[in-house]
């Protein structure tokens, strides 16, 4: 025998020791240790970065990345200048994904809880092997399923699409439970009732900014969060300064959002009068007979009362300024009206967002360049994607523990006791269920709630895919692979699940055979492969197509002549009453309680996931350059009136809870509004989330949109008063912490230029 | 000991000079569209992640002692209703006729040949002159030797420096980023195509207000948008001839 291969045989018989039982022989196939001792890596040459595409899962957009790697570590994340949604760019909080993955407080190996719930204390829990781990959850399904109570086991998600979501969808299928549910905090499902209801659309389409020579925005902050902000962030620009005529923006929201800070006018309109605006200025374009399609005159009905004047005192804004919009939009070439998270935010939400979708229809914000796109019906690989919805998979799931129905609760990457009103009673609910296992890489608040918690990978770990949805007018669809072996004793959601189901047995087993998530997922991608000429084309073999999509990061279609939505689907009548049936509801009796309450997502943070990540706590919030903590936005006239001043410490009282902030006087905000960010406030999270600012969720109503059972987080209201306090407001802002005013002193630091002329330069270069 | 010092100073004579690099092959710079700016700072983490910028914390911040070497300045102006926010990023200028360069007693600072103003953190003993005299307060001072929580510092970038205490330090245009493509292209034995070399800002700005290029190239897409009437520098009085330049937002 050669000393090599004694050397080899050594190698695979201490492997085998090691890895023996069955979970180990899962996660690593023999012989994949062994090989790069032998024969250097190809891609590993010191100094020198290798680039591999991946997916960003920092946010449920779904954009391509290419990281690069040097010496096995990764260095740097860059958008996929190939990737049709984020074409090479990469959002703040897609950078800051690396420090997810060398996060100091990732869980590093399985654990068991010791002590009692949700304390969160160190050593309440205690490291485990992944056999014992899987063991003990195993054993808790397989009791269920034996007793025939199978749908006991119930699976809570964060977004999760692709292959993963079909998984997950079929292991609870085979095990004979209907209890899997997505949940996220901005899961836009009132705005696809507003567009099933008005376009027959269920789904979000692709709105076309680029293109559109005026945006009307009703509080969608496209430019900082909503939906696709790398995307949508890359239309703003090509809608200013693209090929095209510069595109005009117009943002209605309560408060200047990073979106209204870029936009040629704002209108700051009343908290929940916005689907009443959006109507009004349809009227006055009927009014101004700018309208001339076949049902003119039953829209004029329905819509007789709100004409500008009407609804002005409503609203807030002058009958003169609504006409002049009006008039605007519909002589643009190419209007675009869009309704975001604001708008849903009420309880009103779907028909506001329905109002927006009929003043596209009327005002011709409906064509295919510069208006809504829908994405296509079938994306043929997205069949089995889970409805996010608000009232089965969180409302639902507190009605189930109340009444003792959950036995088993799988917890996957998702903190929904971080981001649901205390008043939903989530917690007890989760102190009912017998048993809870949390796949996550972090402490968070739900996780510490659990008996048993499996650590998982990050996105640079695992496997993976994803079908982008809502896509760009196009199928889309992302690969994500492995690009740094594990940083701790971690595993992959799919690897877990294919795992237990080998351990549970029976029919769970026999569906679910596969040695690994990653051979399920190229298996999935082969049959894929087989069954579509439109994917194999170009390719004779599926091994050079999966080396295809290795290197190009996924697959993807060009929209070629994407068409607009045309027809409605929803009757004049039902529109207009709609609106007046439902004006929005806000807790608490105006004399008491006098300001309204918005809550946004922190531009760094999303809904509080960023918060564990250094840079993006050191990140500057783009609007207040806040860092390191929470503050609360009051008009300046407002601070005056109740005396506060900049960095006062302050108590925010709702009739459900208070919480305290610091005051930064924003001249952007409505004086009766004030606005807080989400984000901040955790209770754990790691060492650089833990106890920092506040979560303004503990003082909103547990309130639920009307029609479409989504989470409502504008509707109640609060009064602000002195508290005093500890802490402090810290904001990167040399020019003010010097001269006291956010201005430029009269400095020419941002020089502007009127459109006026702006449009006189562009004819004489031209 | 002023031999020496002689010595050094006639060397250096040339790179005194204003200008003097147009000579040579390339005169980087960036211009930013401030029209298309939406001010949503990935451009701020993209930074962070490429330039191993450490992280000082609350206090650090509280102290003026962050380490943007890109900052996106915000000023709000008005009052309510009429209120207009406005956004910049800023960066190291790269001025031509830098005042940095004039005060710094080691030359640890000083121009190089494409148009950059480099700093060279062996030399540089911390007197903070070069960030008194810089009009752009882009200039940050290491008053700590930072840390990296663990593993956090498996992300640094090999390629660039983590300084130490004492040393001045600022936006580089990424000359680690110039330097590896340069180096490949001077390999194939072919010259650098216009956007083949891009700072992480540049790369990552989703608006694509940020453009990165060699002025010296009139066809390079810097140069042409450099040429546009929207056009000005920051403080262009101070006669500092910075090698960023911006295009002014269009606003009513």
């Amino acid at each position: 025998m050669k000393r090599r291969d004694f050397l080899k045989y050594i190698g695979v018989g201490g492997a085998g020791v090691v890895l023996g039982g069955v979970f180990g022989k899962i996660s690593r196939p023999p012989g994949a240790k062994l090989i790069p001792y032998l024969i250097p890596p190809e891609d590993i040459i010191p100094g020198v970065g290798a680039w591999y595409s991946s997916l960003c899962t920092q946010c449920p957009a779904g954009c391509g990345t290419v990281v690069k790697v040097m010496d096995g570590r990764a260095k740097k994340v860059e958008g996929n200048p190939l990737h049709p949604v984020n074409k090479g760019k990469l959002c703040a909080r897609g950078q800051a994904g690396l420090q997810a993955l060398y996060n100091p407080d990732r869980i590093k190996a399985p654990m068991k809880r010791k002590g009692t719930r949700g304390n969160g204390k160190p050593g309440e829990f205690e490291e485990i092997s992944w056999e014992r781990a899987l063991k003990i959850l195993s054993a808790n399904i397989k009791d269920l399923s034996d007793k025939g109570e199978a749908e006991g086991v119930y699976l809570r998600t964060n977004t999760v699409r692709g292959h993963l979501d079909k998984l997950f969808g079929g292991f609870m299928e085979s095990l004979g439970s209907p209890n899997y549910s997505q949940y996220e905090l901005y899961d836009y499902r009132s705005l696809r009732f507003a567009n099933k209801a008005a376009f027959a659309i269920d789904a979000i389409p692709h709105y076309d900014i680029a293109n559109a020579s005026m945006v009307l925005s009703f509080g969608a902050d496209f430019n900082s969060t909503w939906i696709s902000p790398v995307n949508y962030g890359y239309a703003y620009g090509e809608m200013r300064q693209g090929s095209g005529v510069r595109g005009r923006l117009v943002h209605v929201e309560p408060r200047m959002s990073l979106t209204g800070a870029n936009a040629d006018e704002w209108v700051p309109i009343r908290p929940g009068t916005e689907g009443i605006f959006a109507l009004s200025i349809a009227y006055a374009i009927l009014d101004a007979g700018l309208y001339s399609g076949k049902d003119v005159a039953k829209w004029k009905t329905a819509l007789a009362g709100f004409s500008p004047s009407a609804t002005a005192r409503t609203t807030d804004v002058a009958a003169a300024r609504t006409l002049k919009l009006a008039k605007e939009f519909a002589a643009a070439e190419r209007p675009l009206a869009i309704g975001g998270e604001v708008v849903a935010g009420y309880d009103n939400g779907v028909s506001s967002l329905l109002a927006v979708n009929i003043l596209n229809y009327l005002g011709g914000g409906t064509g295919a360049k510069g208006g809504i796109i829908p994405n296509p019906d079938e994306l043929f690989f997205a069949d089995g994607t889970q409805e996010m919805d608000f009232e089965r998979g969180i409302a639902g799931f507190v009605k189930d523990a109340a009444s003792s129905k959950v036995k088993v609760l799988m917890l996957h990457n998702t903190n929904p006791l971080f981001t649901t009103s205390p008043k939903l009673g989530l917690e007890l609910a989760l102190k009912k269920v017998p048993f809870i296992c949390a796949m996550t890489s972090f402490m968070d608040e739900t996780s510490a709630m659990a008996d048993l918690i499996l650590p998982l990978h990050t996105s640079f770990e695992e496997w993976g895919d994803d079908f982008t949805n809502p896509a760009v007018g196009a199928p889309v669809a992302t690969l994500m692979q492995p690009v740094v072996s594990p940083v701790f004793n971690t595993r992959g959601a799919g690897d877990i699940f294919v795992a237990l189901a080998s351990a549970i047995g029976g029919k769970v087993a026999e569906d679910h055979h596969w040695m690994s998530y990653a051979e399920y997922l190229r298996a999935a991608w082969n049959d894929l492969y087989d069954k579509n000429a439109e994917i194999s084309r170009g390719t004779l073999t599926f091994d050079g197509f999966w080396n295809k999509l290795l290197q190009e990061g996924g697959w993807w279609k060009k929209a070629v002549n994407p068409s607009g939505v045309k027809a409605l689907s929803t009757t004049p009548k039902k529109v207009g009453k709609g609106l007046f049936a439902k004006p929005a509801k806000f807790a608490g009796k105006m004399s008491d309680y006098p300001l309204y309450l918005m809550l946004y997502p922190q531009a760094g943070h999303l809904d509080g996931r960023g918060a564990n990540l250094p840079w993006l706590q050191e990140l500057p919030d783009p609007i207040t350059t806040v860092v390191w903590g929470s503050w609360v936005e009051i008009n300046p006239v407002t601070a005056k009136q109740l005396g506060f001043k900049e960095g006062d410490k302050v108590r925010i009282e709702s009739p459900y809870g208070s919480i305290k902030a610091f005051v930064f006087p924003y001249a952007g905000i409505r004086p009766d509004t004030v606005a807080l960010p989400i984000g901040q406030g955790h209770k754990l999270y790691g060492r650089y989330a833990k106890g920092r600012g506040v979560n303004p969720i503990e003082i909103i109503p547990a309130v639920a949109d009307k029609d479409s059972g989504a989470m409502a987080l504008n509707c109640t209201r609060v009064k602000v008063e002195h508290s005093g306090g500890s802490g402090r407001l810290v904001k990167i802002e040399p020019t003010a912490k010097e001269h006291g005013k956010p201005t430029q002193h009269g400095r020419p630091i941002v020089q502007t230029i009127t459109s006026r002329e702006y449009k006189r330069l562009k004819k004489e270069t031209t | 000991m002023s031999g020496v010092i002689d010595k050094i100073k006639e060397r250096l004579k040339d790179f005194r000079r204003p200008g003097y690099y147009k000579e040579f092959d390339h005169h980087y710079a960036i211009v930013i569209d401030v029209d298309r700016c939406n001010g949503c700072e990935a451009c701020v983490v993209s930074c962070y992640a490429e330039n191993n910028l450490p992280v000082v914390g609350e206090q650090g911040c509280e102290d003026n002692r962050v380490f943007n070497w890109l900052r996106i300045e915000r000023y709000i102006e008005g009052e309510y209703p009429d209120v207009k926010v406005k956004f910049i990023p800023v960066m190291c200028q790269q001025c031509d006729a830098a005042p940095c360069e004039i005060g710094c007693p080691v030359y640890a600072t000083y121009h190089n040949q494409d148009g950059l103003n480099v700093q060279v953190y062996n030399r540089c003993v911390g007197t903070f002159t070069c960030a008194t005299y810089c009009p752009y307060d882009v200039r940050r001072f290491n008053w700590f030797s930072y840390k990296w929580d663990k593993p956090l510092d498996e992300q640094l970038n090999p390629d660039v420096t983590v300084r130490e205490m004492g040393v001045m330090e600022k936006c580089t245009f990424c000359i680690q980023r110039i330097r590896g493509v340069n180096d490949k292209a001077k390999d194939g034995k072919r010259k650098v195509k216009d956007g083949e070399i891009q700072t992480a800002c540049a790369q990552s700005c989703p608006t694509g207000a940020i453009t990165f290029g060699d002025l010296m190239d009139p066809e390079s897409k810097v140069s042409k948008l450099a040429a546009s009437k929207r056009g000005y520098k920051l403080f262009e009085n101070l006669e500092t001839k910075p090698s960023v330049i911006y295009l002014k937002r269009v606003m009513d």
